[in-house]
């Protein structure tokens, strides 16, 4: 994007002015930049071309978490227990799914797993209770008998699947199945790290009502690109199927920091991090898109974040939004019998490199 | 306003409120089966279970819900989709378990089991999701505590053995293995039935870190149960004097009052929430502490549609009418609980307790 490569230079001129905002991708560009913080994704196909999984993100050393939940239409778990007031201070992972409200099922696998490996907070001699807030995306009937969907075997195996390194983009895990604004949706990620040392990752699955796109294919947060982390739209549209109808939305995600948060501050970071939803997806946040964005801090940075939290609430929303642009980029079109679903690349070829 | 215009705001008011009948009578069954709509089913095992609370209106289509979760240790699903503003309007069906976080498997039984009957949110193509919110808490009454807990099988079995009728109370579903102020706590219900129609009920498991009695064993809401409602099971003797020492299991994660008070009135969810919040002054009323940080106190209200709100009256009025019923009905549905609890090895019933209290003593486990 070469407007946007013109920006983004001036901002570098900018950035390398004012020290502290400084941004560049972490060495895997994926949430798994933030210091304990893994990743574990389960996919399951159909022959008629329908997808559907889970992806778990793991904090073993247990993390501080918030949630802002503003879409209409959510399916969610343990989001009472993230609130300021309440007692648990610590989450040990996060369960994304698609399936819609049948998919929050995938969280007792994780808990199973975790139990498993010891992990949770202990409420007995022997005997622990892994945390394990949960969000769930619409995807259900697509190429696929309407009872294809993740139960807690899918959330068992993406959770033993769990590790650092690098993550699978596109269609994978609770991104399998995901659509966007008539293209096909999926899973992305991205990572931020600033000057001051603080690392801000996000990971998204894409599943919006709302287009990523205009209809020559630039996309809406384009303008937030870190480097040449995407690819060069070209001028050349095509014109967009219908939006899918109104519950087959949700697009749900993850940040993460290496700092020391407060449940308040995460809480914080979270609802900052959600206008990375509203630059990257037009519209956002509808009557029918559950979107919700946990924050998690696993405090592997010391310092006091009082004052960090506004600089790590911005670098979540463009790491966020960044991510959503990367899920658009990575998905791959479905072409089984009746079931077409068109990626950004097929629509566009020119704007992708591979 | 004129202070004509404030007498005329008054005296409506003042004759509304006069108007409005506050007469009240347990329903046939003193359960929130009595509330039409209103299935109850259980299933137990091993000092552990689950509740189901079906809910439908009278073509068996899901019904307005709303919540009050103000405990400091929850554990819920589906709660953000109880907010006004978020697009489902209804629920299926309540699910309150045991297993701390881990019972939250036992909705996705719920789910799986209404699915299976075709009741849900349509989503296209005949298809449906099941809304079904769903509460746990920890199991502190357990002999051994964590040795089991509800799994997706609980709720499945819990929602096919749903019916209307007489409600099973005590050491069952979500109260199979609570405790309650050191003795045992257990599921209660009960109902009341006001001379405008409104029928209100509501069904507890009561498992607190606060105790529902004073140290001498006094119910603190006992000037809220009916004329006659406890005649078969407390002896109305004074416990002055009385003299106990309990042995108190405190600590985090270690409880929480979930409840569901239900009404056969026409609600809409922001409705349903206030009289959610209404009803949980029942909890403060039965029990002292109660919300604390230990506990995952958390009260779902449904109103399965069979009266509107427009028929009873000023709707502001009418709610604030359901709310103080729910709030009452609650309170007494923990007292059921209490009296209801079966003594174990590891902890005695209120009833073993206090042997002057009570009229004749629960079968021991």
């Amino acid at each position: 994007m070469k407007t946007t490569f013109a920006c983004a230079a001036v901002l570098w001129a900018l950035v390398v002015a004012a020290p502290s905002w400084a941004q560049a991708p972490g060495p895997l560009n994926a949430i798994t930049d933030v210091p304990g913080i893994e990743v574990g994704q389960y996919t399951e196909s159909v022959a008629t071309g329908g997808m559907t999984g889970t992806t778990v993100i793991v904090s073993r050393g247990g993390a501080t978490g918030g949630v802002s939940q503003r879409g209409g239409a959510p399916g969610t778990r343990e989001t009472d227990m993230l609130k300021p007031e309440k007692v648990v201070e610590k989450v040990h992972a996060v369960s994304l799914s698609g399936g819609s409200a049948y998919g929050l099922a995938a969280a007792d696998g994780v808990m199973q797993c975790l139990d498993a490996q010891g992990l949770g907070t202990p409420v007995a001699p022997g005997q622990r209770i892994p945390f394990v807030p949960a969000a769930i995306l619409f995807d259900p009937g697509r190429c696929a008998p309407f009872t294809f969907r993740p139960d807690a075997s899918f959330g068992l195996r993406a959770c033993q699947a769990a590790a650092g390194g690098p993550v699978q983009q596109g269609n994978v895990g609770a991104g399998a199945g995901a659509r966007s604004g008539g293209a096909k949706g999926g899973l992305g990620t991205a990572s931020t790290v600033l000057a001051n040392g603080i690392i801000v990752g996000a990971i998204v699955a894409v599943n919006s009502g709302g287009s990523t796109f205009d209809a020559a294919g630039n996309f809406f947060a384009g303008f937030l690109e870190l480097g040449d982390e995407f690819d060069q739209p070209a001028p050349g549209a095509l014109p967009l199927e219908a939006p899918p109808t109104l519950l087959q939305n949700t697009t749900i995600a993850v940040v993460a920091t290496n700092a020391t948060l407060t449940k308040a501050q995460a809480t914080k970071i979270a609802q900052m991090a959600d206008d990375g939803f509203a630059r990257a997806i037009r519209p956002s946040h509808g009557v029918g898109d559950g979107d919700t964005i946990f924050a998690l801090g696993t405090g592997r940075d010391p310092r006091d974040a009082t004052n960090l939290v506004s600089q790590i609430g911005a670098a979540a929303a463009d790491a966020l939004s960044r991510a959503v642009v990367h899920a658009i980029l990575a998905a791959r079109s479905i072409h089984v019998g009746t079931c077409n679903v068109t990626s950004y690349c097929e629509r566009f070829p020119a704007h992708c490199s591979n | 306003m004129t202070s004509r215009g404030v007498c005329t705001a008054i005296c409506a008011v003042v004759t509304g409120m006069a108007t409005l009948s506050w007469a009240q009578v347990p329903g046939p069954n003193n359960a929130i089966t009595d509330v039409p709509g209103i299935k109850v089913g259980h299933f137990t095992a091993n000092q552990t279970g689950t509740t189901v609370v079906l809910a439908g209106d009278s073509n068996g289509q899901g019904v307005a819900g709303g919540i009050t979760q103000r405990g400091g240790s929850p554990g819920t699903r589906e709660t953000d989709l109880l907010k006004p503003e978020n697009m489902v309007q209804i629920v299926n069906a309540i699910t309150l378990s045991g297993g701390g976080a881990y019972g939250l498997a036992a909705a996705s039984g719920v789910m799986r089991c209404l699915e299976g009957q075709g009741i849900g949110f349509p989503v296209g193509g005949g298809n449906v999701v099941p809304i079904v919110p769903a509460a746990v808490s920890f199991d502190a009454g357990q002999c051994r505590v964590g040795a089991s807990r509800p799994d997706l099988s609980f709720g499945l079995q819990a929602c096919q053995n749903a019916a209307t009728g007489p409600v099973q109370q005590g050491n069952v579903g979500a109260g199979a293995g609570a405790v309650s102020g050191g003795v045992r706590g257990g599921i209660g219900t009960a109902s009341v039935v006001l001379d405008n129609g409104i029928i209100v009920g509501a069904i507890v498991a009561l498992n607190s870190q606060g105790s529902a009695f004073t140290p001498e064993g006094d119910l603190y809401a006992s000037a809220l149960a009916l004329p006659n409602e406890f005649d078969s099971v407390l002896s109305g003797k004074t416990l002055k004097g009385t003299k106990v020492n309990l042995v108190r299991t405190d600590g985090i994660l270690r409880s929480g009052t979930n409840a569901v008070v239900a009404t056969n009135v026409q609600l809409t969810k922001a409705q349903a929430i206030k009289i959610a919040e209404m009803a949980d002054d029942g909890l403060a009323r039965a029990l002292t502490p109660t919300h604390s940080p230990y506990d995952s106190d958390t009260v779902f209200a449904v109103g399965t549609g069979r009266i509107t709100m427009q028929s009873l009256g000023d709707p502001t009025l009418v709610q604030h009418q359901i709310g103080s019923a729910a709030a009452n009905v609650l309170a007494r549905a923990v007292m059921h609980a209490l009296v209801s609890g079966e003594s174990t090895a590891c902890h005695p019933s209120y009833c073993d307790t206090y042997t002057k209290a009570c009229l004749k003593k629960p079968k021991q486990k």
